[in-house]
């Protein structure tokens, strides 16, 4: 009766029984399998070898294989890197492979202060090799090449002021005069032909960005901007530059280390204050404190904030008084005085340089060099346009504008420009107006600078 | 007697005092015992004590029915596992899927499971609904019951909608935006419905945390409740639909018609059909453990499938979201691909019209559809028009969801899987 | 149930077939229940670490009372040897605040002498004290997982 019908099914009962129970099984089991399991036994084996008391062998053998962490609310990360990179912070493991190799500079920044990917990328809450380092599917962060590495140093440290980071300065000085501000905006200021660059470091990769700089169209159709012919070590080195412009802001401590870029606040406490009574600037000011115009490349920012904060801390039995400047002033300042450095001289303070030279600065700073050269010279290549399918020079706007002509064309851009051919698309590149941008007394400097380029001795016609 | 080891256990068990109060009825030995363990029991007793030979027959039913039902319990599960992990919150969402990934035991397992399920979920509900249609079981008394199970299917999509936001990858974000933006084409209220659905304009914090109520506890609430409405009027019914039932004879009995001098047992106040009606003893077997044994098999085959899936296939989780940058093409959920197809045609059809005219279809089928034969039998000759039109509308279904997911690429334009997709041109 | 008569072959195969399907159906059950448990147990913790890194011992002065605030903490040097002591009060678990000559717990009144003994309030136990060692990078390593005698210290 009631079983004849039913035992047919018993074979199917006990198969899918089994079934179930093995794959319940083997889920699990492949679910307990995780690689870093093999590495932290390695590094217990490793320390079980190097222990000389039993006291040391027993610690090293009781040592629980399990995830470690590093959280940084701060940072908004969790890094797990050292699941298997067991030995960053031991010294006695340098130059072991990896996984276990000691983190050089570990002092300067140890691993649970900072954790890993915020220099290196990568995923840090990930548990594989595959996927902490990036090279997955469906992960936009790779970790950095170890080559590009000062590219991080930019999050917390600013570009000029770390001699750890060579590479990285001599980028954004690269940056800075191949007139890519022309074209870009980087925090806040540039032109507007290009996209922004704010956030680039974090979109592009390096391949990416060499090719792009080498023929932009290449890997970006239709794009306008003209081919960079940088030397090999250029390339790396703005490559770096523009990897390091991530956009991500670093908060609290790690934000502490950058010198708050704000020349102007402390220019304009710097004459508040009357400083020129005691220190000179280009030969201009008293005597009674040394002369400030090279203390960038005497003193590390450090030493100038905490001067500014009490003078006696740093150089006990000075004369110059406590002002009791707040830490953002006294960083405002110290900017000031490195931004001196860093162009040499400021650009605003006006008897140290003629306008001719001055207006050079402004032509460099605007980035006018990434379409009219260096030299205003031109040649810069902007296919189907009129003239030539180039950038003309300017070195003959003394002949055709007069100053006010040149500046309403400073000032107003001129977006317009006339096809070689009508048929083909409109020539890329275009002068935008640069009112609100460009300064009043930076444009007159800008104009003497333009009117000198004339050669000497030509007149055409006159 | 020769009962087995873990048999003779169970029974010492049961004889013990606890085991009384929990269990009344042991296992059963004689047919009086067979119907009392499933009355007796509150699990057992949704089903009836005896079920017609027909309704246990695979290849009337396939089980599609309990297969979703398992599937559903099985969402529970593991959705109830999930939950002391994930994090409803913008920030956290993704990196509690990171976590369950690659730091919590089994945790990739039970999200896979979950996911998989709810996939499989919307499938078999879907072929639950086919199969019903083609052995006309929404006849009556079943009419109501088919619009209850029209419900429970929409509540399906719902859950695995508002479950598709919540990993706050990529895939969800813009599936997710695409999905209510199909909403938002219906007229008048699309736009309100839509801004309700989100909380806001744009898919954001409001959208993860309404989304995220809804799918774990006012949908499953509900959906639990129908269910149980769904099965209790399949008993209520009359069992599972077979062709030598009494057709649409009806045992009612009208209230007002009672004389009200009397005093009445429950028995006689019992609307509606009950397994007794029109039963022959000689089609009819014990529901224990017929019925249970092939049950209880079924579950264990779906658990056996799920598990294969779950270890095999991991859940899809792509780039934490990001409303900058859409994927191109954004495609909503598979099962909404028809419709997207459709809107990329007319925005109208697409987001109203079909949907809107196959709910009410749906809806309205068993109160229009008077032919009154052919029920409990598979593709019957008396039904070839309904069945015919059934099918064309299944397969235009179905051909629009391939086209949707596997012919659509960059800027939905025509993309044959098996070529190798255009470069995306960058955008400058 | 009506179970044939033993010595029965199609009988005995059923009995097996059922035997075994039930247990590995049991089994597997059990085993899921196993993994979910297994599931719910935590393999990480979002919280500070049992275990972590002080400065190096020659950035506390000689005679100092450090509170570690993330840790609670008091790191106390005194000549060449270091201690560690919870600040976590044993009564309910408030943070004391340092006193003179002792700790005071702020919510229900205990106190506690300089060697975390109760010397008054409703706490049940003095204060705990804690390893300290040296780590690999030179930096004292303190385990609050291993509380230790008020009497051992480190000596640098």
């Amino acid at each position: 009766m009631a079983n004849e019908s039913v035992r047919k099914f018993y074979p199917w009962f006990t198969m899918l029984g089994i079934v179930v129970g093995c794959l319940v099984v083997g889920g699990y089991y492949k679910d307990q399998f995780r690689e870093w399991k093999d590495f932290q036994r390695k590094f217990i084996r490793e320390e079980v070898r190097r222990a000389i008391t039993p006291q040391q062998r027993a610690r090293a053998e009781s040592t629980p294989v399990q995830v470690h962490q590093i959280i940084l609310p701060e940072l908004n990360r969790v890094d797990r890197c050292t699941t298997c990179h067991l030995a960053v912070d031991d010294p006695t493991y340098g130059g072991y492979p990896q996984p276990l190799a000691y983190h050089p500079l570990h002092e300067q920044h140890p691993s649970e202060k900072f954790g890993c990917t915020i220099c290196h990328r990568g995923q840090g809450r990930a548990t594989t090799a595959a996927a902490a380092h990036g090279n997955v599917p469906h992960w936009d962060e790779p970790m950095l090449p170890l080559m590009y590495i000062q590219a991080s140093c930019g999050k917390c440290h600013q570009a000029a002021d770390n001699p750890a980071a060579p590479e990285l300065a001599r980028g954004q000085q690269i940056f800075e005069d191949s007139g890519c501000r022309g074209c870009h905006k980087l925090g806040g200021t540039g032109g507007i032909i290009g996209p922004d660059l704010d956030k680039v470091g974090a979109r592009r990769s390096s391949e990416w960005l060499k090719k792009h700089f080498l023929s932009p169209a290449a890997v970006s159709p239709g794009s306008g901007m003209p081919p960079q012919k940088f030397s090999e070590p250029e390339l790396e080195a703005i490559t770096l530059f523009m990897l390091s412009q991530t956009g991500e802001m670093v908060p609290g401590y790690y934000a502490s280390m950058k010198v708050i870029a704000s020349p102007d606040e402390g220019q304009r406490l710097f004459q508040q204050k009357g400083c020129i009574g005691c220190h000179s600037l280009g030969g201009k000011g008293g005597t009674v404190g040394p002369a400030l115009d090279d203390v960038g490349l005497r003193r590390a920012p450090d030493w100038i904030v905490a001067h500014f904060k009490d003078p006696q801390v740093v150089t006990p039995g000075t004369v110059m008084p406590k002002f009791g400047f707040t830490e953002a002033e006294a960083r405002s300042l110290t900017d000031f005085l490195m931004h001196l450095r860093e162009q040499k001289v400021a650009l605003s303070l006006p008897s140290l340089m003629g306008p001719v030279e001055r207006g050079r600065e402004v032509f460099r700073k605007y980035g006018c060099a990434g379409c009219h050269g260096p030299n205003a010279q031109g040649g810069v290549p902007n296919p189907n346009a009129k003239t030539a399918q180039q950038i003309p020079s300017l070195k003959y706007v003394a002949d055709s504008y007069t100053k006010d002509e040149i500046l309403k064309r400073i000032l107003n851009g001129q977006h317009e420009i006339t096809s070689l051919d009508a048929s083909k698309p409109a020539p890329p590149l275009y002068m935008p107006g640069w009112r609100g941008t460009i300064k009043d007394a930076e444009l007159d400097d800008l104009v003497a600078y333009l009117f000198s380029l004339k050669p000497k001795g030509e007149d055409l016609g006159f | 007697m020769n009962a087995s080891p873990l048999k003779q256990l169970w029974q010492k068990f049961q004889r013990t005092r606890i085991g009384r109060s929990i269990f009344r009825v042991g296992l059963p030995d004689s047919n009086l015992e067979r119907s009392q363990v499933m009355v007796s029991s509150f699990l057992l007793h949704l089903q009836p004590a005896k079920v017609n030979k027909h309704s246990l027959r695979a290849s009337y039913s396939f089980g599609l029915g309990l297969i979703t039902l398992y599937l559903f319990f099985i969402l529970i599960g593991t959705g109830v596992l999930l939950m002391f992990y994930y994090v409803p919150s913008t920030e956290r969402a993704y990196e509690s899927m990171k976590d369950l990934e690659f730091v919590v035991s089994a945790g990739q397992l039970i999200r896979n499971m979950h996911r998989w399920a709810a996939h499989l979920m919307v499938l078999f509900v879907v072929l639950h609904l086919c199969r019903v249609f083609y052995t006309a079981a929404y006849k009556p008394p079943r009419e109501f019951n088919w619009v209850l199970g029209v419900a429970l299917m929409l509540m399906t999509l719902g859950l695995s909608f508002t479950g598709y936001l919540l990993p706050w990858d990529q895939l969800a974000y813009w599936a997710i935006t695409v999905g209510t933006n199909i909403s938002g084409y219906a007229p008048i209220v699309g736009p309100k419905l839509k801004f309700l659905m989100l909380g806001g304009n744009v898919v954001g914090q409001p959208a993860l945390i309404r989304f995220y109520a809804l799918h774990v506890m006012v949908l499953p609430a509900v959906t639990i409740l129908m269910v149980a409405v769904h099965l209790w009027r399949v008993r209520k019914d009359g069992g599972l639909s077979r062709p030598d039932e009494p057709g649409n004879v009806v045992a009612q009995v009208e209230l007002s018609h009672l004389p009200t001098n009397k005093t009445y047992g429950l028995m006689e106040l019992a609307r509606g059909t009950t397994p007794q009606v029109g039963a022959n003893p000689e089609d009819e077997v014990f529901s224990w453990p017929h019925l249970v044994f092939r049950e209880m098999l079924l579950f264990m085959f779906v658990v056996a499938v799920l598990l294969v899936l779950a270890i095999g296939w991991n859940a899809p989780l792509e780039q934490f979201a990001n409303p900058i940058h859409p994927p191109n093409p954004a495609k909503a959920p598979w099962y909404f691909l028809g419709l997207q197809e459709l809107v990329a045609h007319s925005a109208f059809w697409g987001g109203v019209g079909v949907p809107t005219l196959l709910v009410v279809t749906l809806v309205l089928l068993p109160y229009v559809d008077r032919q009154r034969r052919g029920t409990g039998r598979w593709f019957a000759r008396e039904r070839v028009l309904a069945n015919t039109i059934f099918s064309i509308c299944l397969f235009v279904a179905i051909v629009l969801t391939i086209i949707g997911s596997f012919f659509r690429g960059p800027n939905w334009s025509w993309q044959e899987p098996w070529k190798k997709p255009p470069v995306a041109t960058e955008s400058h | 149930m009506n179970d044939p008569t033993p010595g029965n072959g199609v009988s005995r195969r059923a009995f097996f077939q059922l035997s075994l399907g039930w247990l590995a159906g049991l089994f597997a059950f059990g085993a899921s229940a196993v993994a979910a448990v297994r599931f719910l147990v935590p393999n990480v913790l979002f919280e500070p670490s049992e275990q972590f890194k002080a400065d190096k011992p020659e950035d506390y002065p000689d005679g100092s009372v450090t509170f570690l605030e993330d840790e609670r903490v008091f790191l106390i040097r005194k000549g060449n040897t270091f201690r560690c002591l919870s600040a976590v009060c044993t009564h309910l678990g408030c943070t004391v605040n340092r006193a003179e000559n002792g700790f005071h717990c702020p919510c229900h009144g205990s106190v506690f002498d300089d060697q975390g003994t109760v010397k008054g309030g409703p706490a049940p136990r003095a204060l705990t004290w804690f390893l300290v060692t040296l780590s690999k990078d030179g930096r004292l390593l303190i385990d609050k997982g291993q509380p230790t005698a008020p009497e051992q210290y480190f000596v640098l």
